[in-house]
């Protein structure tokens, strides 16, 4: 009785789908996370950049625009103003007088990108005071733009495509390697189950895989095979044992009815191909009946054991002999050599028997047979027929010895 | 413009501070702008000049030779620079021991001009005039005057012969067609 697992429901998954949905879990949460912090950490380090920058290009206008501011000259302001036209990441520029009116103005003609990353980056203008010789003669406002920020998270983001790019290509090559490394193990030990089952094939044993889990199975494994292997040779042995019991007579140990009659059909067979004779000798016990009644089942039992002996004896090689009743035995001699008479045959086997047999009690006892004789194909071709004439045929033998009353 | 020039006006002790204040009460005229605009550039350029082991905040004695063309109340102002002393002056004053840092040369005999530049030359003395259009006389700077501006230019050459410095920013206003 083999209770079967319960199916799992959901669609199947291969162990390399999963170790490779692993891997691409735990690098896509890496990658995100360092990708993420150092967006981050460099956002805030553009940032200050930004800011230093905004202040150090507020100081440099500031220089330039110092003496556009004493000679109160709008041109030499916006020449002053040049420099810092061409650093990128700036908005506009306003330079104020001492009385905050605006002596020369700039607007970038590059738009802002995100306006509201803007907004949020850089709130205020950057303003520095114009001083000369002490004293404030002007101002200088510098507005950042978002334009560089936006490259940088830009690029950020592409390397970070990148970096997933290779995440699902290393992910890939890892998950090749795993199966390689794991998943070939567990196939080795799957595929000598499945041999097991199978073919049969319980001498199969699962080799070293280099891998203390997966030899720890396989381990576990070869000792089941080896437990099923020997319950295999058992079984086995016991089939055997069963089938001799089935087809012998446990007293004598010779072929039993059913064997005798399987024989008998090879023969018949074997002999209508090959054009040969064979001879069927049917051979009773005469007074065996008066020794089991005289001298005990012991005796009766060894009087047959004495008797197929006595048969066996006479047998050649490729001849057969099986006792297919309590006292009644059949010879088969086959082949039969055509210069030797079938009653030559009976004549040998009854002289064989007549020799007395020592009874286990003391005591010896004479037997006697009858035999009848059949020849194939004189007699018949078949089994029954066969048979029948070498039952009668001893029957005939048995009214000739019979003794005279 | 009129702010820087209050705050200058207060730190003027010469005669001609009363002058100036006078002059600022009136808001409107061409005249009266264009005196603005002269003592203003006139300052902007004295406030660039660095005269050779100068102690900051050292005093300036301007001296005007001959008459000047764009207004006759010269008076530089200088934000939080030195006082500037204005005195009118013949050109043998200068060369006879003037004690003049400026020269501010007005409308003179070619004669007296030529002296006086080839005086300057290799003393640490600024020359500007404001009768040279052109500026190819030989003064330092030259002050010209249009409608509702002034302006000026720099002559390099005449920088570079001297022994005064001057802040390349101003050379470049000066030079590049600035300065209107």
């Amino acid at each position: 009785m083999s209770g079967r697992p319960p199916e799992r429901t959901g669609p199947r998954t291969t162990l390399q789908k999963l170790l490779s949905r692993f891997h691409f879990g735990i690098t896509l949460f890496a990658v995100a996370l360092s990708g993420a912090t150092i967006l981050l950490a460099g956002v805030t380090t553009l940032r200050g950049y930004a800011d230093r920058n905004m202040e150090l290009a507020a100081r440099l206008g500031a220089y330039g625009v110092e003496p556009a501011l004493v000679f109160n000259d709008p041109q030499a302001a916006r020449e002053g103003l040049e420099p810092l036209m061409r650093i990128p990441g700036i908005a506009r520029l306003r330079v104020l007088d001492d009385r905050g009116r605006a002596l020369s103005e700039w607007t970038s003609p590059v738009g802002d990108p995100a306006p509201l990353l803007t907004s949020l980056f850089f709130p205020r203008p950057f303003a520095a005071t114009v001083q000369r010789n002490g004293s404030v003669i002007g101002r200088i406002e510098v507005w950042g733009d978002s334009s560089t920020l936006i490259d940088y998270v830009r690029l950020g983001l592409l390397a970070g495509l990148g970096c997933l790019l290779v995440t699902a290509l290393g992910t890939i090559v890892l998950a090749r390697r795993f199966e390689y490394e794991l998943v070939k193990p567990l196939n080795e030990i799957a595929t000598v189950a499945h041999d097991v089952r199978l073919h049969r094939r319980f001498d199969k044993r699962v080799q070293p895989l280099g891998i203390a889990e997966l030899d720890r199975l396989g381990g576990d494994i070869n000792a089941l095979l080896d437990e099923l292997q020997g319950w295999q040779g058992t079984m086995e042995s016991e089939k055997a044992l069963l089938a001799h019991r089935a087809s012998h007579d446990m007293l004598t140990a010779m072929p039993n009815r059913s064997a005798f009659d399987e024989q008998l059909a090879l023969r018949i067979q074997s002999a209508k191909q090959r054009g040969e004779r064979f001879a069927v000798l049917f051979v009773d016990a005469d007074n065996f009946k008066a020794a089991n009644d005289n001298h005990g089942h012991r005796a009766g039992d060894a009087l047959l054991v004495a008797l197929s002996a006595r048969i066996k004896e006479t047998l050649r090689k490729g001849d057969f002999a099986a006792r297919i009743g309590g006292d009644e035995f059949i010879v088969i001699i086959d082949p039969l050599d055509p210069g030797i008479a079938p009653e030559t045959l009976a004549a040998r086997i009854q002289s064989s028997v007549s020799q007395p047999v020592t009874l286990p009690g003391g005591g010896e006892y004479r037997l006697r047979i009858s035999v009848g004789v059949a020849v194939y194909p004189d007699h018949g071709a078949d089994a029954t027929a066969l048979l029948t004439i070498a039952d009668a045929a001893m029957y005939a033998d048995k009214m000739v010895n019979r003794p005279k009353i | 413009m009129l702010v820087s020039l209050f705050l200058m006006g207060s730190s003027f002790a010469a005669p001609q501070l009363a002058i100036q204040s006078a002059s600022q009460t009136i808001v409107e005229g061409g005249a009266d702008g264009t005196t603005r605009g002269v003592n203003r550039v006139l300052g902007g350029i004295i406030s660039y000049a660095k005269w050779p082991g100068e102690r900051p905040g050292a005093a300036r004695t301007m001296c005007i030779v001959g008459d000047p063309r764009l207004t006759d109340r010269i008076a530089p102002a200088v934000a939080g620079g030195p006082t500037i002393s204005v005195r009118r002056m013949t050109a043998a004053g200068v060369t006879g021991g003037g004690n003049c840092d400026i020269i501010f040369l007005g409308q003179m005999p070619v004669a007296d001009r030529q002296r006086l530049i080839a005086w300057v030359r290799g003393r640490p003395v600024l020359t500007i005039t404001d009768d040279d259009p052109n500026c190819s006389f030989g003064a330092m700077f030259c002050l010209s005057g249009r409608t509702g501006s002034v302006s000026f230019s720099v002559n390099l050459d005449a920088i570079g012969r001297g022994t005064l410095r001057v802040d390349p920013r101003v050379l470049k206003i000066g030079s590049d067609g600035g300065g209107r």
